[in-house]
């Protein structure tokens, strides 16, 4: 039953090495979901959630909208588009929600692990 | 018994490794894009129909069937749409009267049929009520009185004149018509055919949130469809377990305007010329055909639960709902009742 010294070290090692590769992963996964922006279906650019941005979007026919993110929140702070409904949305900052554009076919999403809509398919609205 | 703890420290070591593992592995698969083979979806957005639409088909001609279903998205947009002068719709409008393709026939025959059957809860003679409103160009006003009165005598697919078999509508004085509120559910219904065709057995769309699932999952599993709070856009009222069937959703929360602390939805009933005010926020109708499903989601809206639940008791062959009135009350027909979840509590209604 009793241990030798060598045999504590080699077990401590062990936790803490599994412990770090599992934290690392952990934060790896936490450290901002993938804000993804499209244009007409295509990627144009990704940013991650936990990085201050702001970036101006060419949608179709070069149209403007313009993102940002703060402190994990995701927005369109401006648009030259005529409904503004984009601007209006507010703030997304979960995975799974998104913000969309009609006029400029532009989508924001974010994406990543997401908790009650991860099990889901799709949602009917 | 040394052995015993280096074995001990092994298992935890695997345990909080692999379960990190696991997770990370999940990450990356709900971010998974286009890709063309027979385990992953093929997937792709479209602007039509003044919405937003995704198209998603499993299997080895999955991007045959996305191809073919965008290639029909964008030929019955051309056709029915009203924002296009070009269109067959915006055509009749402007004469008065025409003769329709297939399509639009089919349409015009059905949208008939669901206007019967409801009593005029939905009606697609309402487009100058929605012009009046501004929800056609998002020109929102709230018009006045006299200026509905006059409007609604033009009101009423009754004074519509259609010749099935020549396949000829004709409009009464000052009409003109919308077949907006059966689109999406009718090209939903034509993209499920051509799933078919193509020899897809899993696949799904959302036209603008108006979901259709053809066959179950690959995996063999039911669809798992969310159904939007009509009260916060971020949560999710309940969910259902479906496979083949249209899921529609009709809530006065998708487009609405404010003016001077009131708001005013887009789901025009068509006997007040008023937007629809009879104590629902949101009602779903679950059905294998898409136009139905598309009409009848506006139709019960209109009614209220008290005559949508005597309706679908009358015709519960043909669809099931889920309706959500202003007091957060959520009302699940019987069909469906078992493959319905949330965390609140809702009520069962029965066939009787």
């Amino acid at each position: 039953m009793k241990l030798k010294k060598q045999d504590t070290f080699f077990i401590c090692g062990l936790l803490a090495g599994s412990l770090l590769f599992g934290s690392a992963l952990a934060l790896g996964r936490t450290d901002g979901e993938t804000v993804v922006v499209r244009v007409s279906g295509e990627m144009v650019a990704e940013f991650s959630q936990n990085r201050d941005t702001v970036y101006r979007i060419e949608g179709v026919n070069g149209e403007i909208n313009v993102l940002t993110i703060q402190d994990g929140e995701v927005w369109l702070e401006d648009a030259n588009c005529p409904d503004q409904l984009c601007v209006h949305q507010g703030h997304i900052r979960h995975a799974g929600e998104s913000i969309i554009c009609l006029p400029h076919e532009v989508v924001i999403a974010i994406e990543g692990n997401t908790e009650v809509r991860s099990t889901l398919d799709i949602v009917a609205s | 018994m040394k052995k015993h703890w280096i074995a001990a420290a092994f298992v935890a070591c695997l345990l909080l490794t692999g379960c990190g593992a696991a997770e990370h592995t999940e990450d990356e698969t709900t971010g998974s894009a286009v890709q063309a083979n027979t385990e992953q979806p093929v997937s792709k957005e479209i602007f039509a129909m003044d919405t937003y639409m995704t198209i998603t088909a499993y299997g080895e001609n999955g991007q045959k069937a996305v191809d073919a279903a965008q290639q029909e998205i964008e030929r019955l947009d051309a056709l029915l749409s009203t924002g296009s002068a070009d269109s067959e719709i915006s055509a009749l409008n402007a004469s008065g009267t025409a003769q329709l393709s297939s399509d639009s026939a089919e349409l015009v025959s059905c949208a008939l049929e669901i206007n019967e059957s409801t009593g005029g809860a939905f009606d697609i003679t309402v487009y100058p009520l929605m012009q009046a409103w501004g929800f056609t160009d998002e020109s929102y006003r709230v018009p006045s009185d006299s200026e509905l009165t006059t409007l609604m005598e033009t009101i009423g697919s009754d004074q519509l004149d259609w010749d099935a078999d020549n396949r000829t509508l004709t409009l009464g004085d000052g009409q003109a018509i919308d077949l907006g509120g059966i689109a999406k559910g009718y090209t939903s219904g034509r993209i499920m055919e051509l799933f078919d065709e193509c020899g897809v057995e899993s696949g799904m769309v959302s036209l603008g949130g108006n979901v259709h699932v053809h066959g179950a999952k690959p995996d063999g599993s039911k669809w798992r469809i969310g159904i939007q709070d009509p009260e916060n856009s971020e949560d999710i009222a309940g969910v259902l377990e479906v496979t083949d069937c249209a899921v529609i959703t009709s809530g006065g929360y998708e487009r609405y305007f404010e003016q001077d602390g009131t708001t005013y939805h887009h789901i025009i009933d068509p006997s007040t010329g008023k937007p629809a005010d009879n104590g629902l926020t949101s009602v779903t109708i679950v059905s294998a055909d898409g136009t139905l499903a598309d009409g009848l989601s506006t139709a019960l809206f209109v009614m209220g639960v008290d005559q949508a639940t005597e309706y679908w008791r009358q015709h519960a062959d043909e669809f099931d709902a889920v309706m959500i009135t202003e007091d957060g009350t959520i009302f699940v027909t019987e069909g469906i009742a078992d493959v319905f979840s949330s965390d609140r509590t809702f009520e069962t209604i029965a066939r009787k």
